[in-house]
């Protein structure tokens, strides 16, 4: 059994590396800074009016990225045109980035962009530190430059610059103090335009970036148990995992155990009735139940039990009601408990309808089996045939089942949780997601898979315990 | 044998009798609508959903703002037809018809559809949610809003219509994409189980290539230019070009392959399984393992834009594994046939085994997990419209509807309507399921 365990262990690790990939990629691909979102205040939005303050916020904002990480190179390799440099990624921030990028992909000649590039900031630099007394023309003259730092179309720049020239152009003291820099700036955009090569962007190449990548410090720092920090509010993301883990929890195994606890009896007992009106009862009504969406019912319940509305605000209102520090677990639960009630109902009666149509089937095949007959023909009372000799065979599709709503369990209902304003994973993951909160998205999803995996196991194991013609081994 | 089974399903009036998969095609799927008909619940979830097909074709006639015929200064129009072509861009309007709202045009003659509103329609003079019974501010009971309307006044009842329609198409659309995916990997795996899938090293290797340089090629370089023309509106065309790339260096790659395997090299041209059970296993575990809306959530957090249609991708993307698991075993266990075996023998080609022989009759069984899978993909597209995501701003779905309640808890039809409506479809598909599984299963 310790070997066909460590198999399958064994087998879960490409699994787990496949949703860690996915979970990666998905954050790469979505668009938005998480270094600005990591600051809270954009760096660059803060009225800059001195070259200093310019660097100031560079700084700030390189730091962000070296403490998130962002400045390396995102994975093991990659595949780019030859045009490509490959230190792009040290090139913050983002936005700047996407804008040489937007320009090598239409010219392919990084010399000349990055040339025109290190001209665009000296130039911002200088018109900082000139004197306030310029002000009227040195606004028409930073507009555009301000502009010319997001553009790539070569129309766009083009009037860009042609605007700057007529600001200079009226100006002789701004033409003296700038005039160099902008003609060169000007030389460097020909360049950039007059030696394009876009042969180089049709030649792959692929080049290595070692181990000192995003990805790889992501998932280590995972397996150490190090989640990160949030970016929403600079916690540890375990801080905030564990709270809504704990609650989740709460919520979903209590609602388990009250679906197994009503819905194994009434499984069972249709199945010995098979065919009786109760049954056909049960199992209409069950069969219904399972198509109610549960956040409908759980709108339902809301609007008509808590609101004062209808007169029948029975129970309280949607999130978890006061609780204050230093309450142990229990105590937690103790005060939750009204506030839960409703969001287990919701959580309890699909599982209620599917737990119990499955027991009723897998009763149903035992009692046909010769054996059911034979303890019947030898006299045993209904009650001992149906209990002893029939449930506890038809026993083992609840185990896997009971294993296989672990993703369901970490993942919380996502909608329950949002109806109710309960703060358990699903409800943690809606906001994450939203807010793009990616350590944590990656940690929920990452711990869904591991949680899974172990559900899956743990149901191998019960199998193995509850019938012990079950060789793991041989499997 | 099949006819001895009919005759006796003929004699014994209501018990069938399972004829066994040598049956002719035809004949079984005769016999299986004949059970499926006689379960009562499916025979009237049939009916319902051809109800809710028809209304969601004829919804515009139904549900619509503007006049479905009206004689405008002696001449006449159809408004509802006309923006089909309109939409088609064969026609435009009037400027007249820009001026004036639709209901305050001076016709002659107007025909008004039964509900005269639109799902966007505002009537402004009914908004802050009024319910179908109180007194409403309509000029007559003609423009009365059955359903009661929503905080800033739309008509209920008019978005029901319009939802109906994007839980079908939700349903139809996601489902087709999942059942394509899952039909053709889950009998990869089933039939090729065991490293029966055997391709020369040479071709394995000119694929990778190829898969590199449609990497590459299809969608490296062309990121940048798909993302412009996105911007600018026409990213069909974009698509179609990285399609028609990756295509083409996936035909010339085993085009290639071809005139090469004809070589006859020692080293290349061995032949090496690819035991696609493993892969499309490993794939289907991966899958399960995340939490399904989580994932949903993390891809439309990717895509910016809202739209239905993306949902209806990623859920048919994601949705598929439920029908590859169902067709792995199901030809798992038709591969062991004796007919297979025949027709193996009589040296028929792989292809034709698996798709004219093997196929067919596992396909039965999969139709039980579509009806249930549809059934999900519904209510997994009005959880995310509740949630607040998928359908966007200014379109209109039964969880959309739904959603409002929460924040009108005095208006319990934004509540009782949608989700019945819901409820009714989801039921009908999940009865449909079931009635196959007992057309299906012996028993």
């Amino acid at each position: 059994m310790i070997a066909y365990l460590l198999k399958r262990l064994f087998l879960f690790i490409p699994t787990l590396l496949a949703v860690s990939l996915i979970a990666f990629g998905l954050s790469r691909l979505t668009p938005g800074d998480p270094v600005l979102h990591y600051l809270v205040t954009n760096p660059f939005e803060t009225s800059i009016s001195t070259p200093q303050a310019l660097q100031q916020a560079e700084k700030r904002y390189r730091q962000a990225a070296e403490t998130l990480g962002q400045d390396k190179p995102a994975f093991y390799f990659s595949v780019k045109a030859k045009a490509w440099p490959d230190t792009l990624h040290r090139i913050i921030p983002r936005d700047r980035r996407e804008t040489l990028e937007k320009l090598i992909a239409r010219y392919g000649n990084w010399e000349q962009i990055e040339a025109w590039h290190q001209e665009l900031r000296q130039l911002q630099l200088k018109s900082l530190s000139l004197p306030d007394s310029l002000d009227a023309s040195l606004v028409s003259f930073k507009v555009p430059l301000l502009e010319l730092a997001a553009a790539w179309r070569e129309a766009h720049l083009a009037s860009l610059l042609s605007e700057m020239q007529k600001a200079l152009d009226k100006d002789p003291v701004l033409a003296e103090a700038l005039g160099q820099d902008f003609s060169e700036l000007k030389q460097r955009f020909e360049a950039v335009r007059g030696k394009a090569t876009p042969g180089l962007l049709r030649i792959p190449s692929l080049r290595w970036h070692g181990t000192d990548n995003q990805y790889h410090h992501w998932l280590f720092s995972f397996l150490r148990g190090d989640l990160g920090v949030s970016l929403y509010d600079r916690r540890p993301v375990a801080d905030k995992v564990a709270p809504a883990l704990f609650w989740t929890l709460v919520l979903n195994l209590s609602a388990l155990a009250l679906a197994f606890l009503l819905a194994v009896p009434l499984g069972v007992w249709s199945a010995a009735r098979q065919g009786s009106r109760f049954d056909q009862l049960t199992s209409l009504g069950l069969f219904m139940l399972y198509s109610l969406p549960a956040f409908w019912v759980g709108t339902l319940l809301l609007v008509f039990f808590t609101t004062r509305e209808y007169g029948m605000n029975i129970f309280p209102g949607p999130g978890l009601g006061y609780l204050p520090a230093g309450l142990t677990w229990w105590e937690q639960i103790g005060r939750a408990a009204p506030h839960l009630i409703l969001p287990v109902i919701c959580l309890s009666y699909p599982a209620l309808a599917y737990i119990s149509r499955q027991a009723r089937g897998g009763m149903a095949e035992v009692l046909r089996q010769d054996f059911i007959r034979t303890a019947r023909a030898k006299g045993l009372p209904e009650q001992l045939v149906i209990w002893r000799h029939g449930f506890r065979n038809a026993l083992f599709p609840l185990i896997t089942m009971a294993a296989g709503v672990f993703p369901a369990i970490v993942a919380g209902s996502v909608t329950i949780e949002f109806i109710f304003n309960i703060p358990g994973m699903g409800w943690l993951s809606y906001h994450a997601i939203f807010s793009k909160d990616w350590p944590v998205v990656f940690s929920v999803l990452m711990l869904g898979g591991v949680l899974t995996i172990a559900g899956l196991l743990v149901a191998d194991i019960l199998y193995a315990l509850a019938d012990p013609r079950v060789k793991l081994d041989k499997a | 044998m099949s006819n001895k089974a009919n005759k006796t399903m003929e004699m014994q009036g209501t018990a069938a009798i399972w004829p066994g998969t040598t049956a002719p095609q035809h004949r079984l799927a005769g016999v299986i609508w004949q059970r499926f008909r006689r379960h009562r619940p499916a025979r009237w979830s049939a009916r319902v959903l051809l109800l809710l097909a028809m209304v969601a074709l004829l919804g515009d006639f139904i549900a619509n703002e503007k006049p479905l015929y009206c004689q405008l200064e002696g001449r006449h129009y159809f408004p509802v037809l006309r923006q089909y072509a309109v939409d088609a861009g064969l026609a435009s309007w009037e400027a007249r018809f820009f001026q004036k709202s639709w209901r305050e045009q001076p016709y002659e003659v107007v025909l008004f559809p039964p509900i005269p509103y639109s799902a966007g329609t505002i009537d402004s003079a009914n908004s802050g949610c009024k319910s179908p019974f109180t007194t409403q501010n309509t000029a007559s009971w003609r423009y009365r809003h059955w359903l009661g309307t929503d905080r800033l006044g739309h008509d209920i009842a008019a978005g029901m219509i319009a939802g109906t329609r994007v839980a079908l198409l939700v349903g139809l659309i996601a489902m087709s994409i999942a059942t394509l995916a899952g039909i053709l990997l889950g009998a990869l795996a089933g039939y090729f189980r065991e490293g029966e899938l055997r391709v020369t090293r040479i071709r394995l290797l000119l694929n990778l290539v190829a898969f590199f340089l449609a990497w590459f090629y299809g969608i490296e370089t062309q990121r940048f230019d798909l993302a412009e023309a996105a911007e600018n509106g026409n990213a069909a065309a974009a698509w179609l070009r990285i399609f028609a790339t990756v295509a083409g260096i996936f035909l010339l790659a085993n085009l290639l392959a071809r005139q090469l395997e004809r070589r006859g090299w020692p080293f290349l041209g061995k032949r090496l399984s690819l035991f696609p059970d493993l892969w499309v296993m490993r794939l289907v575990e991966v899958l399960d393992a995340i939490p399904g809306l989580l994932l949903l959530l993390a891809f439309l957090a990717v895509v910016q834009k809202s739209s239905v249609y993306y949902v209806m991708v990623v859920i048919g993307l994601l949705r598929w594994t439920g029908i590859a698991r169902y067709m792995r075993a199901e030809l798992l266990k038709v591969r062991n046939l004796a007919y297979i075996e025949a027709a193996r023998a009589m040296g028929f080609s792989t292809r034709r085994i698996l798709f004219r022989h093997a196929l067919p009759n596992a396909i039965g069984p999969v139709l039980i997990s579509v009806s249930f899978g549809i059934a999900a993909a519904i209510l997994l597209e009005s959880s995310l419209s509740f949630l607040g995501l998928g359908v966007a701003a200014e379109g209109t779905s039964w969880g959309k509807i739904l959603s409002d309640a929460r924040e009108n808890p005095a208006a319990w039809w934004l509540a009782v309507f949608p989700g019945g409506a819901i409820f009714l479809t989801v039921t009908a598909f999940n009865l449909i399921g079931e009635g196959l599984t007992r057309a299906y299963s012996p028993e």
